[in-house]
């Protein structure tokens, strides 16, 4: 009974406000949504016999995976980074994927591993971050943001859900956050990350020209030429380039961009992917 | 003969054993069948080769000469039924120089069958032979694992059980050779509209003692529907880094000639070139 | 650590059979079938063509030549499955109670962004027991615009101008690349450098494109083939006053005009 009259009570401000913004977020486990299951004992080995094509390529569905994403943290803000392809199996599903969620104007998240599994959670979070600024009457921190979702994909642990996102933004007071969150159960937090097939590629160009003082020109030229690299030599990594800048009064988009006319210009403005011939005679 | 190199063997089981798929042989989801008749036989084949879910050749020839007077149709995968064909027309063709007597339908039905049971199914050939020869009209099928049947009318292959279908309501004792051709391209009609391993047209080879008749293409009921629209492209629709144009007398410097004399010595060696010149 | 090593599998052993005694074990359980076949989708400036092939098959058989895989969920939007059709006619089934639904609960029409979210969140309410079907949602958006919203089998979805999917998707996607798409097509005389940009397209152009990319799966693809059902979303025609004050259940008036057309392709 105690329980039904709470659920209908309104909610003390007061209290709420008191309480550690940390605190709250481990009571937002979903109550409104439940998942069909399969009726077996053991439904994450049925999921896995059905949808993982890495272990076994004749797996009837395929989800959609592959990807190249990168984020990080400099003197300007934060620059996120993808690439746009989507693979099942060796098949491209799309060339055109937003892998950057924007969760609201503060909060990006990037998609890695299952498509839907980002997307969906990702929109779940950003109902929550919402929930959170009317209790509060102030912006979420990412580092609470990014608790919620930790927590969150860490209660289906082993049942199959798959991702790995890097959620980024401004929070309260202007501070910027960049945390790494995956389905396994990980959540750091640090100043530049890559994710996906294609990772050690982007993290080759990132590490060889980061630093923290980088101008906001230069940061996003950095973003830009490391997707390119992994583009270049991962093959479940492609499509388009899609860039974002964090400032401090949230993120602005920089554009959605053929991978192919960069490439090029790269190649033959600045003279760099000499490996790639284009001559006969070579 | 049948020279099989193993070597590679042990590699592709453990290759298949960590999931990598074995590599798609083009398969005759088929439908063949065959039918006698008073003073013959007749065989008849659809033409649809695939692999997979994939049609890998609309036209192919399912239809294989084995000596003047027998013929054999071919389902399963295409390599061993094209090969094994071959191979026993060839020793059939020695077995009747050496005897200097016609080849016998029930000679080759027996090659084949020890042939194909030597190799345990692992050659995946299923046939209809038939044929005439001075013993009269004949009529078999051979399965990969080497058993065979002798009767008046088989089918074989995916769309078997639609051909047999036609066979069972429609074949009469004592047909003749326009009834069996009518027949028998039934049946293959039915596997090609009810099997989809079956499709495209229907090849029929009539055998009397006299000849063999092979109708290529005797019924053409899958003909492409017309496209609605051109697809041509304007010059200069492809992008391109560079051009190099070869004339036909910069080919022929890639061009040497080697003149080899009875015994298969090397007498001369020159290029083109020289010898214009 | 000795019996370990000479018995390497000794540790392993308990786990690898773990009901070996008397207990019932669940040994194969195949929930999914494919029933082949193929759906296209494409979107113009003002209209929405979602066509498919009418073959259901198993294996080898064909179950059969009449079956529609686009369905029409009512409020003007038309929805394409493939893969396997029970759990697409179930999906089709669920969605368009939703729809239905939601024009009751509101008193308006679901736009086709609502529907395509509400259709994503179908799907994934089933990620740990997931529809074995790809669907492909059309309809005209609150500009009258086409819009095609296309998913994966557990719900990520994205609105896109032109996809094929099912068992010729591979045959026919680069296909649309290439004529809806013109992907890897120059301006002639610009030597490369400037990209042929798809505009709008006419409506009979794309059905043209549509059908020629359905007879050629059909030669390739021995899992399509019998029929072609064709379902376009277009503009209504803008209603005159005195027949808008007449007009008694203005309920059902939702600005677009759907129609279906069937034609015959190859049957072997």
């Amino acid at each position: 009974m105690d329980a039904l009259v709470s659920k209908y009570s309104p909610v003390e401000l007061d209290a709420a406000l008191a309480e550690d913004s940390d605190d709250e977020v481990s009571s937002s486990l979903p109550q409104t949504v439940s998942f069909i299951l399969p009726p077996i004992d053991q439904p994450a080995k049925f999921l896995r016999a059905m949808t993982d094509d890495h272990a076994n390529p004749a797996a009837p569905i395929k989800l959609k995976h592959g990807t190249t994403t990168l984020a990080f943290k400099f003197q300007g803000g934060v620059i996120v980074c993808t690439d746009s392809r989507a693979t099942q199996g060796s098949w491209i599903a799309s060339q055109t994927v937003k892998k950057v969620i924007e969760i609201n104007p503060y909060l990006l998240g990037t998609m890695a591993g299952g498509a839907a599994d980002c997307q969906y959670w990702l929109t779940y979070l950003g109902m929550e971050c919402r929930l959170h600024q009317l209790r509060h009457k102030r912006l979420i921190s990412v580092a609470a943001a990014s608790k919620i979702l930790a927590n969150l994909v860490y209660s289906y642990k082993g049942m199959g859900l798959s991702m790995g996102t890097m959620l980024t933004g401004v929070g309260h007071g202007g501070v910027f956050g960049l945390y790494y969150v995956d389905s396994d159960g990980n959540r750091v937090e640090g100043n530049l990350f890559c994710v996906g097939s294609g990772q050690t590629f982007a993290y080759g160009v990132l590490d060889r020209g980061y630093k923290w003082d980088l101008t906001e020109e230069e940061a996003l030229e950095l973003g830009r030429r490391s997707i390119l690299a992994a583009t270049h030599r991962d093959a479940y990594s492609g499509g388009y380039i899609n860039l974002y800048h964090i400032k401090e009064d949230g993120w602005v988009h920089h554009g959605f961009n053929d991978t192919n006319p960069i490439f090029w210009k790269q190649k033959l403005e600045k003279g760099e992917f000499q490996n790639v011939s284009t001559t006969l005679d070579a | 003969m049948g020279g099989f190199d193993f070597s590679n063997h042990t590699r592709n089981a453990a290759l298949m054993a960590s999931g990598m798929p074995a590599p798609k042989a083009t398969s005759t989801g088929t439908t063949i069948v065959g039918c006698l008749f008073d003073g013959g036989v007749v065989i008849a084949a659809d033409t649809r080769a695939t692999s997979g879910s994939v049609v890998a050749d609309k036209n192919c020839e399912k239809l294989h000469y084995i000596s003047p007077h027998i013929w054999c149709a071919g389902a399963g995968t295409a390599a061993d039924t094209e090969f094994t064909t071959a191979i026993i027309s060839s020793n059939l063709e020695l077995h009747a120089l050496s005897t200097g007597r016609k080849p016998r339908v029930v000679t080759c039905m027996t090659m084949l069958k020890q042939h194909l049971f030597k190799y345990q199914g692992h050659i995946g050939a299923y046939l209809v032979v038939a044929g005439c020869d001075p013993t009269g009209s004949h009529l078999y099928t051979v399965h990969a694992h080497g058993s065979t049947d002798r009767l008046p009318y088989v089918t074989m292959g995916s769309g078997s059980l639609a051909a047999m279908s036609v066979f069972e309501t429609q074949w009469k004792k004592g047909i003749d050779r326009d009834g069996a051709v009518k027949l028998c391209s039934d049946a293959i009609l039915a596997g090609i509209f009810n099997d989809l391993g079956s499709g495209s047209n229907v090849d029929v080879c009539v055998i009397t003692p006299e000849k063999a008749t092979l109708m290529r293409n005797y019924l053409t009921p899958n003909v492409r529907a017309p496209k609605e629209l051109k697809y041509k492209f304007e010059k200069g629709t492809t992008a391109v880094l560079q051009e190099k144009l070869i004339s036909k007398d910069e080919l022929r410097r890639y061009i040497t000639v080697t003149e080899v004399d009875a015994e298969g010595e090397t007498t001369l060696t020159t290029d083109v070139m020289q010898v214009d010149a | 650590m000795a019996s370990s090593y000479l018995l390497p599998h000794a540790q392993h052993a308990p786990h690898a059979h773990p009901t070996a005694s008397s207990q019932p074990r669940q040994h194969h359980w195949s929930p999914y079938t494919e029933n082949g076949g193929v759906i296209l989708g494409i979107a113009g400036k003002d209209y929405v063509i979602i066509a498919g092939d009418t073959r259901s098959s198993e294996g080898y058989n064909i179950n059969t030549r009449t079956a529609r895989k686009i369905f029409q969920l009512g409020s003007g939007i038309i929805l394409g499955v493939v893969g396997m059709s029970a759990d697409g006619e179930e999906l089709a089934r669920k969605v368009a109670r939703k729809i239905d639904d939601y024009k009751r609960n509101h008193d308006k029409h679901i736009t086709v962004s609502a529907a395509a979210v509400m259709l994503s969140r179908t799907l994934y309410q089933k990620r740990f027991f997931p529809y074995y079907c790809q669907p492909l949602l059309g309809g005209l958006d609150e500009n009258g615009v086409g819009a095609i919203y296309t998913y994966d089998y557990v719900g990520s979805f994205e609105r896109e101008q032109s996809r094929a999917f099912g068992s010729a998707a591979a045959l026919i996607t680069p296909f649309l690349d290439n004529q809806i798409n013109l992907k890897n097509q120059f301006v002639p005389g610009s030597n490369g450098e400037e990209p042929r940009t798809p505009g709008d397209m006419p409506r009979d152009l794309v059905e043209k494109i549509v059908k020629d990319a359905f007879s050629s799966a059909v030669e390739r693809q021995i899992e399509v083939g019998d029929g072609l059902q064709m379902v376009t979303v277009t503009r209504a025609p803008p209603r005159a006053e005195e027949e808008e004050a007449t007009v008694e259940d203005d309920d059902e008036w939702t600005g677009s005009t759907i129609s279906e057309t069937l034609s015959p392709l190859k049957q072997d």
